[in-house]
């Protein structure tokens, strides 16, 4: 039997006779009213005495009882007052709780964002650094006069890695026979160069270069190129790692 | 029975509160510290400009002569200040030409970079890689690749396009 102790009180102090004489009419009366019309509130004996076909047996009883009575039965007997009071505190504690994750989590929206872990611009003097760098290196390994390629070359060995230093060899490989017949100089300026990317030891970069091409006797020509790059910081100097033409 | 649970209840629900209290000031504290970072408002600033630089360089690289109308109102909608005005001046003449040419122009963005910010004056100064697609008439598509150098400025509906330039070639001494 699930019905709480309470209840059954309830349910039977008011008409005490009520077990003596079951009466179908008794529907209205008293205990019945008082844990409400749908409730069981008494055992076997009872049920004639509340609605028969509503009750057949205990689990159905429970829950017809449980709309109308309260299962937490000392709750009943506290006054009103403390009772307000307590939800009262419970509503503060909730309201506090949910305003306080709301401001958490906006704060964390501000400053845990992929744009505040991203120094272009914001650490100035990175950002100048890098570009610098980049663009010495750049200067360097895309410049060479026919006389003197190992120059470049060397130059490309140290101010390149990764992927980058293998994508130069293979480039300067099939550069450096031409450069020698047909006395091809190239000079490389970058004309702007941008952050698009920074960390403390990661940049991404878009490059504007002009490329000044001469060939023996003949006037020179200038081409663009843009190029995005990829850079890493190695004992205080930025190396190009990865290089793509755009 | 109810009458002894009432005091350890009320400073449970006391410690409850104040511990709600304390969360809901650290986390406002912690709220406003952010929401007055500056470095996080100017990074924020940084994206910002440019997304809607690479996207009004797109917007003023892509016309189609079906529909004009629209494409020359987003190109409008995209800039301001002298830009806007060039732009709303030689609308009628340009409509034409490009009817005539019946050009369907598009362009696709491959990188872009922000070189200068001033967050305060509302001022930023982007360089944009893309590549252009025109296709005219019974023509092959003819693409190219094309740096443009852009200047924003900060309206009340948004960073927009106030200068727009080729980056130029060969020409170091401009820069």
């Amino acid at each position: 039997m699930r019905v709480s102790t309470a209840e059954l009180k309830a349910a039977s102090e008011p008409d005490p006779e009520r077990d003596a004489e079951p009466d179908p009419g008794r529907d209205e009366g008293g205990a019945v009213d008082v844990a409400g019309p749908d409730s069981c509130p008494g055992g076997s004996a009872e049920v004639g005495a509340a609605s028969p076909d509503r009750c057949p047996d205990g689990s159905a009883e429970a829950e017809a009882a449980a709309p109308d009575a309260h299962p937490d039965g000392p709750v009943e007997s506290t006054p009103p007052t403390s009772r307000f009071r307590r939800a009262l505190t419970l509503t503060c504690v909730f309201a506090l709780l949910l305003v306080g994750a709301g401001l958490l989590f906006q704060a964390r929206q501000l400053t845990d964002t992929t744009a505040t872990s991203n120094h272009a611009l914001t650490d100035t003097s990175a950002t100048t650094q890098v570009i610098g760098d980049v663009s010495n290196t750049l200067g360097k390994v895309f410049s060479y006069v026919p006389q003197d390629t190992r120059a470049t070359e060397d130059a490309a060995k140290e101010l390149l890695g990764g992927r980058a230093a293998g994508q130069y060899i293979a480039l300067f490989g099939e550069v450096r026979q031409r450069v020698a017949d047909q006395k091809l100089s190239l000079t490389t300026h970058v004309v702007r160069a941008g952050v698009t990317r920074l960390t403390h030891d990661t940049a991404e970069l878009l490059v504007f270069l002009d490329q000044r091409a001469q060939r023996d006797g003949k006037p020179a020509t200038t081409a663009a190129a843009q190029l995005s790059i990829t850079a890493q910081l190695a004992d205080g100097h930025w190396q190009i790692t990865d290089i793509r033409a755009r | 029975m109810a009458r002894m649970t009432i005091q350890p209840l009320l400073i449970a629900a006391m410690v409850l509160t104040l511990l709600a209290g304390g969360f809901a000031v650290w986390a406002g504290w912690s709220w406003y510290g952010a929401a007055h970072d500056g470095s996080a408002a100017y990074a924020a600033s940084r994206d910002k400009v440019l997304a809607a630089g690479e996207q009004a360089v797109q917007n003023l690289s892509t016309l189609d002569h079906k529909d004009l109308a629209h494409g020359l109102d987003m190109w409008q909608d995209s800039t301001t200040g002298d830009l806007h005005q060039q732009l709303a001046n030689g609308r009628s003449e340009f409509e034409k030409q490009v009817q005539q040419a019946q050009t369907v122009t598009t362009a696709k963005v491959l990188d872009g970079a922000v070189t200068e910010l001033d967050d305060r004056a509302g001022r930023a100064r982007v360089m944009v890689a893309l590549r252009i697609t025109v296709q005219a008439p019974k023509e092959k598509p003819a693409a190219k690749d094309s740096r443009m150098l852009g200047e924003l400025t900060r309206t009340p509906a948004g960073w927009k396009l106030s200068a727009l330039g080729q980056a130029p070639v060969g020409n170091s001494a401009a820069n």
